[in-house]
């Protein structure tokens, strides 16, 4: 899946950095001089999942200004009710198209002017 | 849990459909051949476990050629380009998908774990019988979906 979003925001002109579970991301983001735009969360990770990355993003004053979108095959009511109480701004249920991922960055405001959609 | 919860293999279709919609087949022209069968001479077999409220596997198998037409399909590349990670990857992930949805189906209290990937040999379950199957050929290659109860609760009668 994290081939997959990389095309995705790829293609719309991010530069992108992928890490296989929140911890990771955490220490990624922390070695990283600019915070990023946009992180593309799944809930189901091992070590540590994407509810608790959003909930560890959302404590950390630096990433406060990051969008978080949770992309997940979580799709009852109550998981999309916590994820956005912990502060993700988005929910992308798998499976999803291309179309459907940059029409959600698009509400978001995240698909720049002249992006190859 | 009565039968009405328990997923049947239409819903695995309607999955199925969903998953080869969105990535396997966007085009609509590889669709999956429900119904023509043939043993895999050397497979690939991801499942995910449920758990809780609901006890049981998901499992999507095919041949390794069909899982490499399925990587070269999901991470859109060329079938030379794909390794045999990228195999195991886009197999984990298509188990991880089907599962989850198939979790969207259960009680609320039952979680779906981590993707298993097997290559070479089919995952066994040996407390659990098989309670639907989709199967059929993918560009010509075998290719199934199929949910295994944990024995103990299926045989446990509807109240």
């Amino acid at each position: 899946m994290r081939l997959i979003l990389r095309r995705i925001v790829g293609q719309l002109g991010f530069e992108v950095a992928d890490a296989e579970d929140g911890r990771a991301a955490l220490d990624l983001l922390a070695g990283m001089e600019n915070v990023p735009d946009l992180a593309l969360v799944d809930w189901n990770m091992p070590n540590m999942n994407g509810l608790e990355f959003v909930t560890a993003a959302r404590e950390d004053a630096r990433l406060r200004e990051m969008t978080l979108v949770m992309v997940t095959t979580e799709s009852e009511q109550s998981h999309i009710v916590r994820a956005l109480a912990a502060g993700a701004h988005e929910y992308v249920i798998k499976p999803f198209t291309s179309e459907a991922m940059i029409e959600k960055l698009a509400l978001l405001g995240l698909v720049p002017t002249g992006a190859n959609t | 849990m009565s039968d009405q919860t328990t997923p049947t293999v239409d819903n695995l279709r309607e999955i199925a459909e969903q998953v080869w919609s969105a990535y396997l087949d966007p085009e609509g022209i590889r669709p999956l051949m429900l119904g023509e069968t043939s043993e895999a001479s050397s497979g690939v077999s991801a499942s995910v476990s449920l758990t809780g409220a609901w006890h049981g596997h998901v499992v999507v198998t095919c041949s390794s050629e069909a899982a490499r037409n399925a990587a070269a399909a999901f991470l859109a590349m060329e079938t030379t380009e794909v390794s045999d990670e990228d195999m195991t990857d886009v197999m984990g992930e298509l188990a991880n998908i089907v599962g989850g949805n198939v979790k969207s189906m259960l009680p609320a209290a039952t979680a779906v774990s981590l993707p298993h990937v097997v290559t070479g040999a089919a995952n066994r379950f040996p407390t659990t019988r098989q309670i639907c199957e989709l199967a059929g050929t993918w560009l010509d290659e075998p290719f199934s979906i199929s949910m295994w109860q944990s024995r103990e609760l299926a045989e446990v009668p509807a109240a």
